[in-house]
C-alpha cells in the first residue's frame, strides 16, 4: 500500500495534480447547484414582488 | 417545418424542463467513467518505461486540457448561434460554459506544471503550447469579465459572444503548437490520426477519463443552463409553473 502512494517516488507530483483537478470538479458541481438554486429564489422572488408579466 | 425542433429547442420552458431531466442521465455515467477511470489509471495501468509511475499524470491532465479546448469551442459555436439567429438560449449556454472551462483550463495548466517539473526539470517554459493555454485561460476570463461589466443580460450577451468568437483562434493554435514549433511538450498520442501509442491498458483508463469528463462537462452545463434561461425570463408564467408546481 505504501509503495502506491509513494508513486515511485513521484508522490509530490501525482498526488498534488489529483487533488487540483477533483477540487476543481467538486467545486464545479458546487458552483453549478448553487447557481441554480440562486437562479430559482430570485425567479420566485420576481414574481412575488410582481416584477414578471403574466 | 424542418424548423420545429430549432424552434421548440429555442423555447425556455422547454429547455428548462428537458435539461433537468437530462442531467441524471448525464452525471451518473460521468461519475461511474471518472471511478472506473481513476481505478483503471492509478492501480491497474502499468507504470511507464520512461516515466516510471510519474506518467500517472497524464489521466488528469489529458482530460483537463480537452475540456479547456472542448469547452471553449462549444462556447464560441454556442455564442455565433445566439448572435446570428438572435437566440436567448445559444447566449445562456455560451455563459454556462464559461467558468467550467475557465477552472479546467487551470487544472490543465497546474496538472502540467506538476508534469513538468520531475520530466523536463522546470515547472513552466515560454513554450508555444504552454503559453497558448494560458491566453486561453486569459480568454476564459476576460469573457467572463466582460459580461460581468454589463447590467444588461442581452448587451452582456452580444458583447461577450464576439470575444468568444474572434478567441476561437486559438484552439487549433494551441491543439497544432506542438507540430508546428519547437515545444517541450510531446505531440498528441491518442488524438491523432492512425493508432494511438499506447497499450489498451494505459489507453482503456484514459478513454474513460475523457468520456467521463465530457458527460460531466454536459451535466454541469445543463445545470448551469437552467439556472441561466431562468434569470433570463421577464416575461412568463411558465416560471411559476416551473417553480411552485
Amino acid at each position: 500500500m505504501s509503495t502506491f502512494f509513494d508513486m515511485g517516488g513521484y508522490a509530490a507530483y501525482v498526488w498534488p495534480a489529483y487533488a487540483v483537478t477533483f477540487a476543481v470538479v467538486g467545486l464545479n458541481i458546487v458552483w453549478a447547484l448553487r447557481l441554480l438554486k440562486r437562479s430559482r429564489k430570485e425567479a420566485l422572488h420576481r414574481l412575488a414582488i410582481g416584477g414578471i408579466e403574466k | 417545418m424542418a424548423w420545429t425542433w430549432f424552434h421548440r429547442l429555442a423555447s425556455p420552458p422547454h429547455v428548462y424542463r428537458v435539461a433537468g431531466r437530462l442531467t441524471p442521465w448525464l452525471a451518473w455515467p460521468a461519475g461511474a467513467l471518472i471511478v472506473a477511470g481513476l481505478i483503471g489509471g492509478l492501480v491497474l495501468a502499468p507504470a511507464d518505461y520512461q516515466q516510471g509511475e510519474g506518467y500517472r499524470i497524464l489521466y488528469v491532465h489529458a482530460p483537463s486540457a480537452w475540456m479547456s479546448l472542448m469547452v471553449y469551442t462549444t462556447m464560441a459555436v454556442a455564442a455565433a448561434i445566439g448572435l446570428i439567429w438572435r437566440m436567448k438560449v445559444a447566449h445562456a449556454v455560451a455563459a454556462s460554459c464559461a467558468p467550467i472551462g475557465a477552472s479546467f483550463t487551470f487544472a490543465a495548466l497546474v496538472t502540467g506544471s506538476l508534469w513538468g517539473a520531475p520530466m523536463w526539470g522546470t515547472y513552466w517554459q515560454w513554450d508555444p503550447r504552454l503559453t497558448s493555454e494560458l491566453i486561453l485561460l486569459f480568454l476564459y476570463l476576460g469573457y467572463m469579465g466582460l459580461r460581468s461589466a454589463f447590467d444588461d443580460v442581452q448587451r452582456a450577451d452580444r458583447a461577450s459572444a464576439v470575444l468568444a468568437i474572434v478567441g476561437v483562434v486559438n484552439v487549433p493554435i494551441i491543439h497544432y503548437s506542438v507540430i508546428w514549433w519547437n515545444s517541450l511538450h510531446q505531440a498528441p498520442s491518442v488524438m491523432t490520426l492512425g493508432k494511438p501509442t499506447m497499450p489498451l491498458s494505459m489507453l482503456a483508463p484514459l478513454l474513460m477519463m475523457l468520456l467521463g469528463f465530457t458527460l460531466l462537462f454536459g451535466a454541469l452545463l445543463l445545470v448551469r443552463l437552467r439556472g441561466e434561461v431562468l434569470s433570463r425570463e421577464r416575461t412568463a408564467t411558465w416560471i411559476r409553473e416551473a417553480l411552485q408546481a
